[in-house]
């Protein structure tokens, strides 16, 4: 087993008319109960060199149903760059220069794929799945 | 123009042989630019008695406002470990976010009851969830009549 943490800290001395902070932790584990989980695809990067057509990042077909976590950085630094994020067909955000995204994947079928879709030539995506098998 | 920035770190000892370690920071800006979202749905933490479906950000989209963009956090604070909240998006889910979990995620909401966010708890005895948008959305209300 073992032990992989995730922590989210959210700060803004601005947005609201107090300053907001918080920070939330938490331990990958799988479906259910405390073991962590073990396995991972390794962190990762591709490139979309051209036609920046759609891309199945991960496909539902090849991952059990489970507590999967997947991480997403679009590495641009060209503000107006984005990746579309598409989930089970649907389309769940675009993901601009330096934002990440965390978040579960069940897998819960083989249509529940995870597409990116990059508004430009030759960008590169970093991501990472955690595999709960 | 605010600024909200947002980290996060992925860290373990015994997932490799080696350690791992990932740290990201970003700030929420508005689509294509490098303006801060303005607005936000206040961090909202709601216990819940019911395994019924519901919106965390229901969605009465009429105008837009120009680069829209939005960042959705939601996490599970349950300390049970077999509770978890089915998170979905238009019907569709996303993944389970077990005890002590959370998640970050972009998001554009299309129109009402398309691609909303939907959560589902696992039990109704009691779960507390906690879940906040960053945005500059033109119509996102936090009490309107979802279905």
């Amino acid at each position: 087993m073992a032990t992989t943490t995730a922590t989210i800290s959210l700060s803004s001395p601005d947005l609201l008319t107090d300053s907001l902070a918080f920070s939330t932790a938490s331990t990958l584990t799988k479906a259910g109960n405390a073991t962590g989980l073990t396995l991972t695809g390794g962190l990762a990067r591709k490139k979309l060199a051209s036609g920046h057509a759609q891309y199945t990042l991960f496909d539902g077909d090849a991952y059990a149903n489970g507590a999967h976590k997947i991480y997403l950085k679009n590495t641009s630094t060209t503000a107006a760059e984005y990746f579309t994020i598409e989930i089970n067909s649907e389309q769940m955000g675009k993901l601009y220069a330096g934002d990440w995204a965390f978040f579960p994947w069940e897998a819960n079928a083989d249509t529940n794929d995870i597409k990116i879709d990059p508004s430009a030539d030759d960008m590169v995506l970093e991501y990472m799945i955690f595999i709960d098998e | 123009m605010a600024t909200t920035t947002n980290t996060l770190l992925l860290e373990s000892t015994d997932l490799f042989d080696d350690s791992l370690s990932i740290s990201n920071t970003s700030t929420c800006y508005k689509a294509g630019t490098t303006i801060g979202l303005d607005q936000t749905t206040g961090l909202t933490r709601t216990y819940v008695t019911a395994t019924t479906q519901f919106d965390p950000f229901p969605v009465v989209k009429g105008t837009t406002n120009a680069n829209e963009n939005g960042k959705v956090y939601i996490a599970n604070l349950s300390e049970d470990e077999t509770e978890f909240i089915t998170v979905g998006i238009g019907d569709l889910v996303i993944g389970k976010l077990y005890a002590g979990d959370f998640m970050w995620m972009p998001w554009s909401p299309k129109a009402q009851h398309v691609n909303d966010i939907e959560i589902t708890p696992s039990v109704a005895t009691g779960m507390n969830i906690e879940f906040m948008s960053i945005h500059n959305f033109a119509n996102i209300y936090p009490n309107s009549a979802d279905s």
